[in-house]
């Protein structure tokens, strides 16, 4: 096709070619604008989440242990579900109140119907003392909802050691042997529902009830 | 809100059961026990206490009509790993400088309240005595039981 030949049928078509350019350069301006705002909108929310974030999310440990009534338990079985979590043990006078007072108020924040897909957990280090009858006795008191876990030394050993927890039982010479203090992490583990550790808390930020709700909110909207 | 602020100062004689042992020069502020689950054995009470005089005062104890033992209490913290772990310490006296403050609060220092013969309940009283040295002080307390700190 000559030069000519082109040129005469644009004009036949009645196109003119300024105009097109022009409209397709505002029209992809438009587009690129569009999706800078909505990436930059996307990493100020991730900047945004309270929690420590993992990056990368990790695959969250599937620990197998015993629920407050004794039924076996896998964190797997809670797929789907945002998981919130904490190690502790029963006789923790301070620490563990505090963080499973905090739970009760995060989860009674959230609306029924998100409610129904969080869940939170409590882990005893503290096989000797924590049966599931006591977990029972003790769990319950913060949400009906939460579930109470425990295991032999092994399984708890194994749970902690996953997600980079550490515990240690201290004993006074001459006292009761039933009578001693468990030091131990006093963080909270955050699991999405497709089972990627997403973040942790440490003690101190489970006190600010609405970041964390917001934080359980964005990663049940992100499914 | 101010208003379950548990204020008490020490010269006001209602609150003082022992004739011998004198009252310590302290102010008692925002003071609450926890209210804790049915399967727990131990508690703890948080309060500010203020030292109103020229000498520094250790807090060496106390008791309780609702428990074994009371004891000053330390809230530890170690890293492993680059995680912090929390642990507690019975520790023989907590010491306040003259015209300082010691707050015992949730996840710091605190009082801690075991063997627990009693639970009692959000809305209770609880009698607890704590005793200060040097000299042989002590006062006695009424403290309102509570599930989280008082507003």
């Amino acid at each position: 096709m000559s030069e000519r030949t082109l040129s005469s049928f644009f004009k036949v078509q009645g196109i003119n070619w300024r105009m097109v350019f022009t409209a397709c350069a505002i029209a992809l301006t438009i587009l690129i604008a569009f999706f800078l705002s909505r990436y930059t909108a996307y990493r100020k929310a991730q900047e945004q989440f309270y929690g420590q974030v993992l990056e990368p999310a990790q695959d969250s440990y599937d620990f197998r242990l015993v629920d407050q009534n004794g039924k076996a338990f896998q964190l797997n079985q809670l797929r789907g579900k945002v998981v919130l979590f904490s190690f502790g043990y029963t006789h923790c006078p301070d620490v563990c109140p505090t963080t499973l007072t905090d739970f009760g108020k995060i989860y009674r924040a959230l609306s029924e119907n998100d409610r129904k897909q969080v869940q939170v957990l409590f882990i005893s280090v503290d096989s000797r003392r924590d049966s599931p009858e006591t977990l029972k006795n003790y769990i319950p008191y913060f949400d009906a909802s939460f579930l109470g876990l425990t295991g032999d030394k092994e399984q708890i050993q194994e749970a902690t050691k996953a997600y980079g927890a550490s515990y240690e039982f201290v004993h006074h010479p001459g006292e009761d042997p039933d009578v001693y203090f468990v030091n131990h992490s006093a963080y909270a583990y955050l699991i999405d529902p497709a089972g990627k550790w997403k973040a942790i808390y440490d003690f101190d930020q489970l006190r600010e009830t609405e970041k964390v709700v917001a934080d359980i909110r964005r990663v049940l909207k992100s499914r | 809100m101010r208003a379950k602020t548990l204020c008490i100062t020490v010269l006001s004689t209602g609150l003082l059961s022992t004739a011998s042992a004198e009252p310590p020069p302290v102010q008692i502020t925002n003071a609450w026990i926890r209210e804790v689950a049915p399967a727990a054995t131990d508690t703890a009470a948080y309060m500010k206490i203020r030292n109103l005089s020229q000498t520094a005062l250790e807090l060496v104890g106390g008791s309780s009509t609702i428990a074994g033992k009371v004891e000053p209490m330390i809230t530890t913290k170690q890293t492993r790993n680059g995680h912090e772990v929390l642990g507690m310490e019975t520790v023989p006296r907590l010491t306040i400088p003259s015209g300082g403050t010691l707050e015992l609060k949730p996840g710091g220092n605190h009082i801690m309240i075991m063997g627990l013969t009693f639970h009692p309940k959000e809305g209770d009283q609880v009698k607890l005595t704590l005793k200060f040295a040097p000299g042989d002080h002590q006062i006695d307390l009424q403290i309102p039981v509570s599930k989280e700190p008082p507003k």
